[in-house]
């Protein structure tokens, strides 16, 4: 068995956190989205994997090379125009044989999702799950178990039942797919529906887990699933009185100072500085080199490589990219909040800061709730954030 | 990182053994041997290069045998710690990849049953073990020697006695057979294999596996049969390693950013040298070669600037022919392998002129690190690629860990102020990485560049060596004539060669030569030049009288080197590439150099 995944898309409703990588590059519980994919596919057995990369696709390359780090043999197929789904399991075509899944690369999911799927699916297959937010998904019309057609994004309720966009197909999928491709259609639900016409699809349901992240506050789930389990690693230099409690992964390096409280869920990436008496709650990953000053509590966030927060501040149910720097007493506090993302508001129950990739503070500043800082901007000391920053700005 | 290669079965072993194990050079070794199986075992080894091996070799006949390269654990790289091991008879090899734990009480034990041993290496226990047991059947033998053996292995053994006949076993190390008509491989590696067959048989821990000419079998240590079917391996030798990447080149330029955050990883915070750097020296000299020569000299101006020591570059081989003044400096040699031949001898003069030695290097073990007083190492993996990209980046990384802890335990830099190039050392990962992001707009410029027969490059102050280094690498792998200079030099000669038919190259990024830098940017272009200019992202003055901007991230001026470099890396690279260069393999060069 071989399996697809897709990963050649830029993932634009995810702020300033795709920028530079693609969406299934983003970490949470410090690995990528796409590795816990990747996992889940060897921990079945499954390990020749074919990639379909596209934006960005060198940040994919460089991070899972041939696979062997990951127990995978990882093949790569560059579609360089992103036209739809059907469209990319279609370039890997030369690469599989008679039956294979695929999954998408930016919903992480469980050995027990892939297990079922591959168990389960003797034929065509789709798996479907329940959702709250069913517009946004294809909803999926039953027969029993069988699929009669997938809807996508309706604009009435149908029902809660979607398309997970994990599914178990033969290669007579690719006469389907052909032939709507000359219809200008590209998309796989479409070929489900056509293949659904004259053979039976199977639609499967699964407890194992699913989640998809849509926008840059849904990592915030993705991170606490994949560190719920996390392992409780001790490593580098732990001062005395530093308090520990639950599971906590301490990486190589990391120097955590004296006083500081770390109740876990946590993870720290390898290399970072903890400061004295600062306080970490859960669910929180750091990535690698993240420094936290003196009497900074963060909770529930996630801290991408290199973030350097200084003294005092206080972040949480936030989300910060990669190098972002700030000097002391930084505000991000929780709340909820309407947030924009492509031209539409969402009402998120909980929220702190979204702050793009290198964007460096000041001191003393204070972001409401929901905020959005893109990439590279540059906020003065004493500043009050409110709403979206555009990348690379000035705010004084 | 050994590497084992086997084979057996109707043609002439030893060139398909060679070739095989050519293929596993990548994982690195010091020493090589193979064993042969005709009418009685040959086993030849020796340190150095494969190739060094076979120019000794003479034509042995035979269809089975096996082959080694040995990465120097136990016992120092020599012709007699190379593998493959041979018995008291001399009738029994073992090539071993790994490390036996106990192989000290086999020995002692060993040697009381009156067996004498060749080498100092664990492997040799493991042979004498095996000829205890060996009574006509060598696997039964294996496998009551693995029994009382611990540790990580994959190994490989043939016997006189039993021609046409290998035996293969692991734990813990890598171990795949490769099935072919009427013959069979072994290696520890994949792309050993693939030149031969594609269909292959993972071999699991604590499994023994027998290969004759017409099959294979494994078992397990109980001797109970395995069966299991080989797999299709359906990707060809080359994507294997390059990971999806056309070439070796490119996938180590993109590998940059992950390998900076390595060199700095619990690092920034401490760079953990025990008071190194704080006395016994009041200035520094950095010596080195090739590309790590140009680290060297940006060297200077980091530890000049971050830490306040007077400092100075110089090539390895000329410093270890001149005359040494009687002051005492630091001597810091850079070199990526450790092994190249005229650091090694500038650092023994070092030693010999009584100075503190401090090693930059990237092969843990490596003859530089071990004979130093202190080593940092650059944790930048393996580079294939002949051109040095993503060690040179990361020896920059390691000076300026060595200025900022130098600097602070010198007292010639305050805390605020390190904390500020702390901040800036976490962001070096993203500004190179924003380079890496402009990598087809990178392609177009160069070509555009593609036809010019000569190349120049200008830079001034920490600039200037890199311009050096981006005229390297356009010289090694393009094979377009490139100078470096210092740009306020051009008026005193260089500006002669100027034509239209010249592109010159020039970094021009915002730091306090940036106005300077401009002014010999218009001596250039009066000369009708073409310039392409190397700019700091957002600068829309120089846009208006260069020819094209290649834009960086700008960062405070010591920073620049990193950006800058992997700037120009991409641009000879796709250079090369539009002139269909052998980018990995250019002409006449070899990866380390360790001859003089």
């Amino acid at each position: 068995m071989k399996a697809v995944i897709l990963a050649a898309g830029e993932g634009a409703r995810m702020g300033p956190f795709t920028a530079s990588e693609p969406k299934v590059m983003i970490p949470v519980g410090n690995r990528p989205i796409l590795e816990y994919v990747v996992q889940a596919l060897v921990d079945n057995g499954v390990q020749d994997v074919v990639l379909v990369v596209g934006y960005r696709r060198e940040r994919i390359l460089s991070h899972f090379q041939e696979g062997k780090a990951f127990g995978a043999r990882i093949r790569y197929v560059t579609q360089t125009k992103q036209l739809g789904t059907a469209h990319a399991v279609a370039e890997a075509r030369p690469h599989l044989e008679d039956r294979f899944v695929v999954l998408n690369g930016s919903n992480m999911v469980d050995a027990r999702f892939v297990g079922d799927l591959i168990e389960q699916a003797k034929g065509p297959a789709v798996v479907i799950t329940q959702s709250d937010r069913p517009r946004q998904y294809g909803v999926v019309t039953l027969q029993g178990s069988r699929v009669v057609s997938i809807t996508e994004k309706p604009t009435q309720m149908i029902s809660n039942l979607i398309n997970t966009g994990a599914y178990a197909l033969d290669a007579s999928i690719f006469t389907d797919i052909e032939r709507l491709a000359a219809e200008g259609k590209n998309d796989l639900p479409s070929a489900i529906n056509a293949h659904a016409a004259s053979q039976d699809v199977l639609a499967l349901r699964t407890e194992g887990m699913w989640i998809d992240a849509l926008y840059p506050w849904d990592l915030l789930r993705l991170n606490q699933a994949a560190i719920a389990s996390t392992a409780d690693v001790r490593a580098g230099t732990i001062e005395s009185n530093v308090t520990i409690r639950g599971r906590v992964a301490v990486g190589d390096g990391c120097t955590i100072r004296s006083g500081a409280y770390l109740q876990g869920p946590l993870s720290l990436g390898a290399g970072c500085e903890i400061g004295p008496n600062a306080v970490l709650l859960p669910s929180t990953s750091l990535g690698r080199n993240v420094r936290i000053g003196a009497l900074t509590t963060v909770a529930n966030s996630i801290l991408m490589d290199d973030v350097s927060l200084g003294a005092s501040s206080v972040v949480q149910d936030s989300v910060i990219g990669s190098g972002v720097s700030a000097k002391a007493g930084l505000m991000a506090a929780s709340g909820p909040a309407d947030v924009k993302i492509e031209d539409e508001w969402h009402a998120v129950p909980q929220i702190g800061a979204l702050l793009g990739e290198d964007a460096e503070f000041g001191s003393g500043v204070t972001i409401e709730s929901g905020s959005i800082v893109n990439e590279r901007t540059r906020v003065a000391s004493g500043a009050r954030i409110r709403g979206t920053v555009p990348a690379g700005g000035v705010v004084l | 990182m050994c590497g084992i290669v086997g084979y057996t079965g109707q043609r002439k072993a030893l060139p398909i053994l060679l070739d095989s194990l050519k293929r596993l050079e990548y994982r690195g070794y010091d020493s090589a041997g193979v064993a042969i199986v005709g009418s009685e075992l040959k086993v030849v080894k020796d340190k150095g290069f494969i190739a060094n091996l076979e120019a000794q070799l003479p034509a042995i006949e035979g269809t089975t045998g096996l082959a080694h390269t040995r990465w120097a654990t136990h016992g120092a790289p020599s012709k007699v710690n190379a593998h493959p091991h041979v018995d008291c008879s001399g009738r029994l090899a073992i090539a071993h990849n790994g490390i036996i734990e106990n192989f000290m009480e086999i020995r002692e034990r060993m040697e009381k049953e009156g067996h004498v041993f060749a080498s100092q290496t664990d492997t040799e226990s493991l042979v004498h073990l095996v000829e205890s047991y060996y009574d006509g059947n060598l696997e039964t033998a294996v496998r009551s020697a693995l029994r009382e053996v611990r540790g990580s292995f994959a190994i490989a053994a043939v016997h006189a006695d039993e021609p046409g006949r290998i035996v293969g076993a692991r734990n813990e190390s890598p171990l795949v057979i490769g099935v072919g008509p009427d013959e069979n491989f072994l290696a520890s590696d994949v792309p050993a294999l693939l030149k031969h067959t594609d269909k292959v048989l993972y071999i699991l821990d604590k499994e023994i596996v027998v290969l004759t000419a017409s099959g294979v079998a494994i078992s397990d240590l109980e001797g109970r049969t395995v069966s299991r079917e080989p797999e299709r391996i359906t990707w060809t030798l080359e994507d294997a390693e390059k990971g999806g990447f056309e070439h070796f080149m490119l996938k180590e330029i993109f590998e940059q950013p992950a390998a900076i955050h390595e060199t700095l990883l619990g690092r920034i915070a401490n760079l953990d040298v025990n008071g190194f750097f704080a006395e016994g020296f009041t200035s520094v000299k950095l010596v080195a070669c090739g590309t790590s020569y140009h680290a060297a000299l940006v060297g200077k101006y980091i530890l000049e600037e971050i830490a306040q020591i007077p400092a100075s570059a110089e090539l390895a081989s000329e410093y270890r022919y001149a005359h040494g003044p009687s002051e005492r400096p630091l001597v810091i040699l850079l070199s990526q392998s450790g092994e190249t031949a005229d650091t090694l001898g500038a650092m023994r003069e070092a030693k010999r002129r009584g100075c503190k030695t401090l090693g930059i290097c990237n092969v843990v073990g490596s003859s530089l690190a071990r004979e130093v007083d202190k080593t940092i190492y650059t944790r930048a993996g393996l580079e294939i690629g002949v051109a040095a990209t993503k060690t040179f980046v990361t020896q920059l990384v390691a000076l300026y860990l060595i200025a900022l802890r130098g600097g602070l335990d010198r007292g010639t830099l305050g805390y605020e102020e390190a904390d500020g190039l702390k901040d800036q050392l976490r962001s070096l990962p993203r500004a190179v990485q924003a380079v890496l992001n402009r990598s087809e707009e990178i392609e177009r410029l160069a070509e555009k560049y593609r036809d010019a027969k000569d190349m120049f490059y200008i830079g001034r102050h920490v600039n200037y060596p890199v311009a050096m280094e981006g005229a390297l690498k356009l010289k090694e792998i393009s094979y377009v004539h490139a100078e470096a200079y210092a740009a306020g030099e051009l008026k005193h000669g260089p500006l002669a060669l100027l034509t239209p038919a010249t592109p010159v190259v020039a970094i021009a990024v915002r730091d306090h030569t940036y106005e300077k830098m401009r002014s010999n940017i218009g001596e250039v272009v009066a000369r009708g030049s073409p310039v392409l200019a190397i700019a700091s992202e957002g600068d829309r003055e120089i846009v208006k009288f260069v020819d094209d901007v290649l834009a960086v991230p700008e960062l405070p001026g010591i920073f620049n080197p990193a950006p800058v470099t992997v700037a120009m890396q991409l641009f000879a690279y796709h250079l090369a590439r539009t002139r269909q260069c052998p980018i990995d393999k250019p002409r006449n060069l070899a990866k380390s150099v360790t001859v003089e």
